[in-house]
């Protein structure tokens, strides 16, 4: 009785190679679930759940527009959850994403800005692309460098960082770029910097799908992407190895910085046709969401970022038609994202009642 | 295994139950947001005036949403009286709204989304949306769009783009006039000296609509306080309400006794309240927050506007592609006057300034009231056509006055005067 009372009522152990099919049921059974709960907050509102999901979905894929504005949305998240992925897969936490993206934007839109008469349109781009990819990357390699040579926290550092390069951009609104005095707006692009519509809109898309089987390949089969791999599950073993992990970890980096420039790029030249303090919005961090949720495979990234892509276009819909404020979309976004991240929780550990331990015991 | 399945097999049953209880939930909640919009259409439809009923969809786009209490707020006041007024005429306005939309593509994906939903009329409500709602414009020449308080409509060459303002210098002179008379009879109590009347004012940026502002309201308060002197401190946004409050501050410290604002939120107000000095407001009524502070404000009322566009788009008429008016349509509002603390005759006096004003025998910017740099104005460019932000063509000063808002709607006033001291100017 005594040592009864010891056991604590919930106990955890971790789980092993849970069948598959097991798995998936119980992803599937965590979007029901969110899906069920997301019904009750839209209920609370005063929106009948069954037609708020059934605007939502044709709000975000019913007509050609709504498509392509997913996918406008979809862009940068599936661009930056690449970029992040393999610093994750290193265990190194970037979560400076949204500076470098906007430090890519900055040395994209000065191109744009002041060479647009004096370049041809793809070649401008190019060069703006290039500028960006530079940009991201050395920004993200001072955090890199830090770690690399004093150990210092990259969490905190490249959080920071963002800031920084977000404060630059206020400045440039204001001062040496603004358009109309006093207005904190930068001036449109030249044509000739604007990223070529493809099937409606900006070709943004095909770099981030080019992306994607680039990071496949170079996670899974290069050299790098195996240093990057060992590192991760143990720095130690890389070092018995004879990998110099700070020379990987800020090749990494700046390798992450640099394809989040691009979406700088993309982002400005293609979508905004400006730039602006907001550009990153907010994207650096949601696409840690959507890489976590991928489990860092380049390809289920697609799924996720278009996944969320339909949630806030959905919501967008779901606002003008129902008058449901974008607040109550962005709770069934969090709840969605929390049970889906919740439910690997229950895929590697199990909960042990105490009253089930005895039956256990028995078996075991 | 057995154990998994039952596991499995309960969760349906709790997800099916949560589901049903969202599904008993709905037709009540359903009803409720799904009556309004029958019962908006239905009464006028039925009504036996004879004349047909029409429906306008309408879009309009925020920057922000009603808690906001300023800006955004404001729209929303504009658009509520004018569906009510339309209303009246037969005319139903099925309103689609769109809340917190960024300066960025989601406003031309707003813009988009609203046009495929239907809309005859689309409204941008801030000046940052214009450039994206051009993007969009093109691709539906049979539905109009407005950027209020922008300016590209006069000359970007589509026939569906509309720009509105409104002369909202004439309330800022009229606010003036109620801060000036206050100070004068400050003056002429004792509690201050003559050179002691200093306004400090809150701006936004040192962008034309805030200058603009500026000038007419310190030029109000000198037609009545002769010896009246402004201090301006820009806070670098237009909305910040811990920044604005500091800057309303530091002007009452420096020696402000009157604070006056070009910002979103009232918290200017209630530091003036906390510091002891007089306040005028912009907006919105900001008495209830700063009762012995807040003498009165004045903002733009968007109702007559918005009126006079959905119904040419009812009646299938073009409007002005330009459009800015003032006191004359009821455009520019005051809020109550504080009798309780203005100075003894203002409301006597506001009415006759206002008179003036709508009669055009007193003119807001008359160059004989001002001079820069000790000099009389005598030129001075309205608008820019060549696109690099300076103004170069159309002289604004004729007739013995700097012509504000007359050869566009947005304010294009961004001289420094004489008697107004920038305390910054960094943001511009």
């Amino acid at each position: 009785m005594n040592r009864e009372k010891k056991i604590p009522l919930i106990r955890l152990s971790k789980r092993d190679g849970m069948e598959s099919w097991k798995v998936w049921c119980i992803r599937a059974g965590s979007v029901l679930f969110a899906l069920a709960l997301g019904a009750l907050v839209m209920g609370l509102a005063g929106a009948n759940p069954v037609s708020a999901y059934g605007v939502m979905i044709s709000g975000a894929l019913g007509k050609k527009s709504a498509i392509r504005q997913t996918v406008k949305i979809a862009v940068p998240l599936l661009g930056c959850a690449l970029a992040i992925a393999p610093c994750f897969k290193m265990r190194f936490w970037n979560i400076g994403a949204e500076g470098q993206i906007t430090a890519g934007a900055i040395a994209a839109s000065y191109f744009a800005l002041f060479w647009a008469g004096r370049l041809p349109s793809p070649v401008l781009l190019t060069v703006m692309g290039l500028a960006g990819a530079l940009a991201g990357g050395l920004w993200a390699l001072i955090p890199a460098f830090f770690k690399a040579r004093w150990n210092t926290n990259e969490t905190l550092f490249t959080l920071m960082m963002n800031y920084i390069v977000i404060g630059v951009v206020r400045w440039l609104q204001g001062g040496p770029w603004e358009g109309r005095k006093g207005s904190q707006i930068i001036p449109q692009f030249d044509e000739a910097a604007c990223l070529p519509r493809v099937l409606g809109v900006h070709c943004g898309w095909i770099i981030v799908l080019v992306l994607v089987v680039f990071m496949h390949v170079y996670m899974n089969h290069t050299k790098h992407g195996y240093e990057i791999a060992v590192i991760g599950d143990s720095v130690n073993t890389a070092r018995y190895a004879g990998m110099n992990v700070g020379r990987v970890m800020m090749r990494t980096m700046f390798l992450s910085g640099a394809i989040s420039g691009i979406v700088g790029f993309i982002v400005a030249s293609g979508a905004n046709n400006t730039l602006y303090d907001g550009v990153a919005g907010g994207v650096g961090f949601t696409s840690i969401t959507v890489a976590w949720l991928s489990q860092l495979n380049a390809f289920a990234m697609v799924g996720i970022s278009v996944l969320l892509a339909v949630l806030s276009k959905g919501a967008e819909t779901l606002q003008t038609r129902m008058a449901v404020p974008t607040s109550i979309s962005d709770i069934i976004t969090g709840i969605l994202l929390f049970c889906m991240l919740g439910c690997e929780f229950f895929i590697n550990y199990k909960l042990i009642f105490r009253g089930a331990g005895k039956k256990e015991a028995r078996h075991g | 295994m057995k154990k998994f399945l039952a596991l499995l097999l309960s969760m349906i049953l709790a997800l099916s139950l949560a589901a049903c209880g969202g599904g008993s939930g709905q037709p009540s909640g359903g009803g409720q947001s799904a009556e309004p919009q029958p019962s908006g259409g239905e009464p006028s439809g039925g009504e036996p005036s004879g004349s047909e009923a029409k429906t306008v969809k309408v879009g309009l786009i925020c920057i922000g949403d009603e808690n906001d209490q300023g800006y955004t707020y404001n729209f929303i006041r504009g658009k509520e009286a004018a569906t009510e007024a339309l209303a009246a005429k037969g005319i139903n306005v099925d309103w689609a709204v769109k809340w917190n939309i960024g300066e960025d593509s989601g406003c031309e994906d707003a813009n988009i989304d609203l046009a495929d939903e239907g809309c005859d009329l689309i409204i941008n409500n801030s000046f940052g949306f214009e450039p994206f709602m051009l993007k969009v414009a093109p691709d539906y020449p049979e539905i109009e769009f407005i950027a209020c308080t922008n300016q590209a409509s006069w000359g970007d060459s589509l026939e569906n783009t509309h720009n509105a303002f409104a002369n909202i210098y004439e309330g800022r002179y009229l606010a003036g006039v109620v801060a000036g008379m206050k100070l004068q009879q400050m003056i002429d109590e004792g509690t201050i000296s003559a050179d002691q009347a200093v306004i400090g004012y809150v701006g936004a940026f040192s962008f034309a609509e805030v200058i603009s502002g500026f000038t007419s309201y310190f030029l109000g308060a000198r037609s009545v306080c002769p010896s009246v002197t402004m201090k301006v401190q820009f806070v670098g946004s237009w909305s910040d309400a811990t920044e604005e409050a500091n800057a309303a501050s530091a002007l009452a410290d420096m020696g402000c006794v009157m604070i006056s604002q070009h910002s979103d939120n009232t918290t200017p107000a209630t530091t003036a309240e906390a510091k002891g000095v007089y306040h005028t407001g912009y907006n919105n009524d900001m008495i209830s927050v700063a009762p012995g502070a807040s003498l009165i404000g004045t903002r733009i009322d968007w109702a007559p506007y918005f009126e006079y566009a959905i119904e040419a788009v009812a009646n299938g008429e073009s409007f002005d592609q330009d459009w800015c008016h003032g006191m004359d349509m009821n455009a520019v509002v005051m809020t109550d006057l504080n009798e309780a603390i203005a100075a003894p005759g203002t409301a006597e006096k506001l009415a006759e300034v206002e008179e003036q004003l709508r009669s055009g025998k007193l003119q807001v910017f008359d160059t004989s009231t001002f001079t820069i740099d000790g000099k009389a104005l005598e030129s001075a460019f309205a608008l820019d056509t060549d696109g690099d932000f300076t103004p170069d063509s159309e002289e604004a000063v004729f007739d013995g006055a700097f012509h504000e808002s007359y050869f566009q709607s947005a304010p294009y006033f961004a001289l420094s005067i004489d008697g107004i001291e920038w305390l910054n100017s960094a943001f511009g």
